[in-house]
């Protein structure tokens, strides 16, 4: 007996989900993506201690000093992202909208509440609890919300504007909300980033920035390409005005910029930490000097476990160590594309595509500094720097794509049994590879 | 089986997507790939090695310095492993709590390392610098100390730009040690056994471990070594870091020098030419014991010396005394420089002096052997002689009479050896001025060797006219250096050989092999040798009876000739001297004594430097038991030699003691001799006083030493029979007004009954070669 597709699918739909079923989804991981968040992270976690452990000895007493706490979140982190992987993504969809409201929240009150003491204002620290970064979070929301965003409002109408008697005509509706809903993105970037921004996190704003015109630019296609001239001007010539008068960021932030530009200028100081991890790279050569023989580890390099994990890797690594691991990452933001390019859904792919491009964005960011190419940004190394916040985020996310893409498997596996192509399914199923 | 994938989303999308993944790919991982190859494989040479010379610390090892040995292997200059502590003041100056720490070294490590917390301070206050020394030369028993020191904790504020430290105003607590501050390196140090003695010959090295003067400085190399390295890397911390890079390259020994100084020889010539210079008030007083046969130096002595240990020091405490006195602080510096560099100077090869009467050897040698005059010829000395326009005056202003050749050697007739000068012609004694060396350096391998220079020191060829000859063929109006007279005078001893002196035997390298060995050297036969033993004989005949009977020598048949001479260009002083070789029939020995500026009064070498000759050569031959022949008179005037009578009874001892003319004295009641005073075997005179012991519970029997100086020989006898002791005579007794110069114990101390004390005679008959104009 023949049942019309259409009527199949509508059942389908329909049709209740078991809770169980819903809370965990179908199907299975794409498993070269696990393969690669799991090295990464093994690579990550035994770098970060051979990097720290003489700083941690020296300035703690203790060589595990590091390596402890981030293990720990490694294993949290790990425990997370299975757990969120297991998670039904759809669930994922309701908090688009309540997680960038807290996070603009809790940032206005971050930067209400400290503007006093002055200084840095990246950490939060809950005391006796945890000590986080916003940013770190603030990434995390602008990739949801704007996933969220787009898949919702991605027909032409359907702007996030009440129909009111203000508005007069349809016409004038329609261009209205399509404006609206494009200019909306923007609005909201440029608040969120100007949140990390003002609080002095200069590196988080720009990765933000980065990572939220690269989800517009997708995902937003009622924008004329022209128009991307204008932030792309505006980014060259804020880097202009930069390079030209460093100044005008914060103190600590025109410092690298400066030191940057003239390295002679200040080489015990703001170049100290650029130039030592010139010597650490420069010293791997091809092949390195072996893993935990660094020299540059040994007090030259200020923290080594931060933001110049990635010298240490190279000098004890060497050049075809370091260009395995910049290939790991690589292919970890090739299978994520792929990831997001297979899901079904809208939310699923912008979601996605956003986690991989920020880890893809911060990666490559980190590098260029640690090999000279660009002025320290003071961005970390996904899986490598220490942090314990970044790590257990990074998780989650990684969490997330994976439990997205089950659901290209379990769409696949559908549509195979409900396109009529059962047998073919079957066949498919017992086939022996 | 391929299957084309449906994709949901739309084309655009997918190629929006796809652009953005091949910017990030080839544009943001590119970059970073690019600067990989750019640092790592472009430049990776110039980072590395910019790397390193922040990270490698290249620390030498400082190779044992070799030992100087004297002829018996017996160690003079020995260097030992030491440390040195310093402080790195730039580390401490980045820790915030900087004083309190500078403040706990000056008070707790300063005492030990015996600096003075002044110090610690001025060194820590060189803030840029990383090394600044504390004190080097540290010994292991202080260093344990010094490391006790650095194992202890503190706790350093250290300024941070770590935010994490921002509420504690980015100052953070380091715990660590004392020894991140206080650092130990590897350090020498050089002792010398020998203290003072020969401390211008062996000379010493500065703090770096490098020869500075004497032997050191010029066999500093072979001494010295080949440096080890090892090669580390380290923290920025200056830690060495515990694995890798560590490349230890041993450090090759220096080789080790072994002289022909005897360490015996050279306390028997510094002690006496010490004495001899407190008794003459002299400025200094220089000495040379050589082998005739070979040239070697037995012993070289330049008094007051130094301590090498100490050679900042100056060591004369009469002169430092006077020097410290000096009020204006600039002069007193410029004194004690100038004292300091005085006493490194070796006077035995840098002084130099008109040679006096000592020349006459030379000039009588070439006279005899150019046959222009013979043991025959006899001269006439009315006291003075016309030469040109200018009259030469004898030191005998009476002149000395008429004179056979040896009498006027012996006497040291100016005139007759101005004659023999006339005699050969300018020419041909120039001939032998420059055999006997006196217009090069002997070529001893020592530094600073004075090197004669035409015109300065000595005349050349051209301008040796009959004036010149004249003057100089006695000695006068030329200069040499006391090497350069003994090596002459020891010519004649030699038969007519003239040798190349050394010091240095053997370089031997740190496993005992010889590297090196020195050959004596024939420089030339300077005349033949009936020449030279008929000079030997008119030498010796000087000693039994001419101007050098103070060097006479019962047994040792000393031959020498006296000089007294006025210092040339120095403006006023003299310098008293004494050449002689024994025995005369077979020499041995060569001796020179220079003394330097005399201000006591007397200034002949007959008088100052013979007797100092006569003590030396006396011990030598002693010391190398070289046979002593006495004559039947000198025979009775040592006496007898006492015999062995422990455990005989001391009825037995009597008898044998009487029998053999000595006198007795039995102390307890014992029934055995236990020990004789003198001990058996030493010549007492007869009559001479043996005391024997049968008890050993009774005390040594003591006796206060009589002052026995300046005494003729009847009266020291009595003196010292009458105090109970037995008196050895030395010195020449062929002569008149004979008094005792020195005691061998010294008056006023106590000295067992019986024993022996030896008293030396000189005379100041016939001795004098020269009057003070």
């Amino acid at each position: 007996m023949a049942v019309p597709r259409a009527e199949m699918r509508k059942k389908f739909t329909k049709e209740k989900v078991p809770l169980r079923q819903f809370l965990l989804g179908y199907g299975g991981f794409d498993f070269p993506f696990l393969v690669a968040v799991t090295i990464l992270l093994c690579v990550g976690l035994v770098m970060m201690f051979s990097a720290s452990y003489v700083f941690a000895a020296r300035h703690f007493g203790d060589p595990y000093h590091f390596i402890r706490q981030q293990a720990l979140w490694a294993v949290v982190g790990f425990a997370i992202m299975l757990i969120v992987s297991k998670v039904n993504p759809d669930i994922l969809r309701r908090f688009g909208l309540p997680i960038i409201v807290l996070v603009v929240a809790v940032g206005l009150l971050v930067i209400a509440l400290v503007t006093g003491t002055g200084g840095f204002r990246r950490w939060i620290t809950i005391p006796g609890v945890i000590q986080f970064q916003p940013s770190e979070v603030a990434k995390v929301a602008i990739i949801w919300f704007f996933a969220y965003a787009m898949e919702k409002y991605q027909k032409p109408g359907y702007a996030p504007v009440r129909q009111t008697s203000l508005v007069p005509g349809k016409r004038f509706h329609n261009w209205f909300g399509r404006w609206w809903s494009s200019f909306m993105y923007f609005i909201v970037l440029a608040l969120v980033a100007g949140l990390v921004f003002a609080g002095d996190h200069v590196s988080g704003a720009i990765i933000i920035a980065g990572i939220g015109f690269m989800m517009i630019f997708i995902g937003e296609q009622r924008i004329p390409l022209l128009a991307y001239a204008i932030p792309a001007v505006g980014a060259v010539g804020a880097v202009a005005a930069v390079f030209n008068n460093p100044n005008i960021l914060p103190d600590h932030a025109a410092a690298r910029i400066i030191s940057f530009l003239d390295p002679a200028s200040d080489p015990t100081g703001g170049n100290w930490q650029i130039r030592q991890s010139l010597y650490a790279v420069g010293s791997g050569g091809w092949f390195g000097q072996g893993w935990g023989r660094s020299i540059q580890k040994h007090l030259y390099l200020p923290e080594p476990q931060n933001d110049f994990v990635f010298a240490i890797v190279a000098e004890e690594l060497g050049f075809i160590g370091a260009i395995l691991i910049v290939a790991l990452f690589v292919f970890l933001v090739w299978r994520g594309f792929v990831i997001a390019l297979r899901t079904k859904d809208r939310f699923y792919s912008l979601f996605v595509l956003g986690i991989v491009l920020q880890v893809g964005l911060q990666t490559a960011l980190n590098i260029a500094v640690v090999t000279g190419m660009v002025p320290n940004t003071g961005i970390p190394l996904p899986f490598f720097s220490y942090g314990g916040t970044a790590l257990v985020v990074l998780m989650a996310q990684m969490g997330i794509v994976l439990g997205i893409s089950r659901t290209s498997s379990e769409q696949k596996l559908r549509e195979v049994f409900f396109s009529g192509r059962r047998r073919k399914a079957k066949a498919l199923q017992s086939a022996p590879t | 089986m391929t299957r084309k994938r449906r994709t949901p989303q739309s084309t655009r999308f997918r190629q929006r997507a796809l652009v953005v993944l091949v910017l990030l790919i080839f544009v943001g991982f590119g970059m970073g790939a690019t600067g990989l190859v750019r640092v790592q494989l472009i430049r990776g040479a110039e980072f590395s090695a910019r790397a390193q010379a922040n990270q490698l610390h290249d620390t030498e090892v400082p190779p044992q310095r070799g030992t100087i040995y004297d002829s018996q292997l017996r160690p003079i200059a020995e260097s030992a492993a030491a440390s040195l502590v310093f402080i790195n003041p730039n580390l401490l100056n980045q820790a915030v709590n900087r004083d309190e720490i500078v403040q706990t070294i000056a008070d707790d490590l300063a005492p030990i390392l015996n600096i003075t917390p002044e110090h610690v301070h001025r060194q820590a206050s060189f803030t840029h610098l990383n090394h600044m020394r504390l004190q080097g030369r540290v010994d292991d028993e202080t260093m344990q100390l010094v490391n006790e020191f650095r194992r202890r904790e503190l706790i350093v504020q250290e300024k941070t730009n770590d935010p994490a430290f921002a509420d504690q105003g980015g100052v953070r607590n380091v715990r660590t040690t004392f020894g991140r501050y206080v650092q130990v390196q590897p350090d020498v140090v050089r002792f010398y056994r020998w203290g003072s003695m020969g401390g211008s010959l062996i000379g010493f090295t500065g703090a770096d471990d490098v020869g500075r003067s004497g032997l050191e400085l010029l066999h500093n190399q072979a001494l010295t070594g080949l440096p080890g390295r090892i090669v580390s890397a380290r923290s920025a911390a200056g830690v060495n870091l515990p694995i890798h890079y560590s490349s230890i390259y041993d450090p090759q020994p220096g080789n080790s020098l072994v002289l022909t100084i005897d360490e015996v020889a050279q306390r028997f010539l510094e002690r006496s030419l010490e004495q001899a210079r407190i008794d003459a008030v002299a400025d200094a007083a220089n000495g040379i014991v050589m082998c005739v046969r070979t040239g070697a130096i037995l012993a070289m002595a330049s008094v007051p010396s130094f301590d090498p240990n100490n050679h900042q020091r100056i060591a004369d405490e009469a002169l430092r005394a006077r020097i410290m006195a000096i009020p204006d602080e600039e002069e007193r510096r410029a004194a004690y420089n100038h004292a300091m560099m005085a006493q490194w100077r070796n006077g035995a090869i840098e002084l130099t002096y008109e040679p006096g009467s000592v020349f006459k050897v030379m000039t009588f040698a070439a006279a005899l052997e150019e046959g222009v005059v013979n043991m025959n010829t006899t001269f006439h000395c009315n006291g003075a002689i016309q030469i040109a326009n200018r009259r030469m005056h004898c030191h005998n202003r009476n002149g000395h009479g008429s004179l056979t050749l040896a009498q006027g050697f012996m006497n040291s007739c100016n005139p007759f050896t101005i004659h023999m000068g006339q005699l050969l012609g300018s020419d041909v004694f120039y001939d032998y001025f420059e055999a006997f060396g006196f217009t090069e350096p002997t070529g001893i391998d020592l530094p600073g060797e004075f090197r004669p220079r035409v015109g300065v020191n000595i005349h050349s060829r051209e301008n040796t006219r009959i004036v010149e000859l004249a003057s100089t063929s006695f000695g006068q109006s030329f200069e040499a250096s006391p090497i350069q007279i003994l090596t002459a005078v020891s010519a004649i001893a030699n038969g007519g050989r003239l040798m190349q002196p050394f010091v240095v035997a053997q370089e031997i390298d740190h496993a005992g092999r010889i590297v090196r060995e020195t050959q004596p050297v024939v420089r030339r036969q300077v005349v033949s040798e009936q020449t030279a033993a008929l000079v030997s004989y008119m030498m010796e005949q000087t000693v039994i009876d001419g101007t050098g009977r103070n060097a006479y020598v019962a047994g040792a048949r000393v031959a020498g000739k006296t000089g007294t001479s006025q210092k040339l260009g120095a403006g006023e002083g003299y310098v008293a001297s004494f050449a002689a070789f024994a025995p005369a029939d077979n020499p041995q020995f060569a001796i020179l004594i220079a003394i330097d500026n005399p201000q006591g009064g007397i200034i002949s070498g007959g008088q100052l430097a013979a007797p100092v000759a006569a003590e030396v050569l006396e011990s030598l031959m002693v010391y190398k038991n070289i046979e002593m022949r006495y004559t039947e008179t000198e025979r009775q005037a040592l006496g007898g030699s006492t015999p062995n009578l422990v455990q005989m009874t001391p009825e037995a001892a009597r008898a044998q003691l009487q029998q053999a003319g000595f006198r007795v004295e039995i102390i307890g009641q014992g029934e055995q001799v236990l020990h004789q005073i003198p001990a058996p075997r030493q010549n007492i005179p007869a009559g001479g006083l043996v005391v024997l012991y049968t008890d050993n519970t009774v005390a040594q029997r003591m006796v206060t030493v009589p002052d026995l100086t300046g005494l003729t020989i009847t009266q020291a006898q009595q003196a010292a029979t009458a105090a109970g002791l037995n008196i050895r005579l030395t010195g020449n007794f062929n002569s008149h007004q004979l008094r005792t110069n020195r005691q061998s114990i010294p008056a006023g101390t106590q000295a067992r009954m019986g024993e022996n004390i030896t008293v030396h005679f000189v005379t100041s008959f016939g001795v004098v070669d020269r009057t003070i104009d």
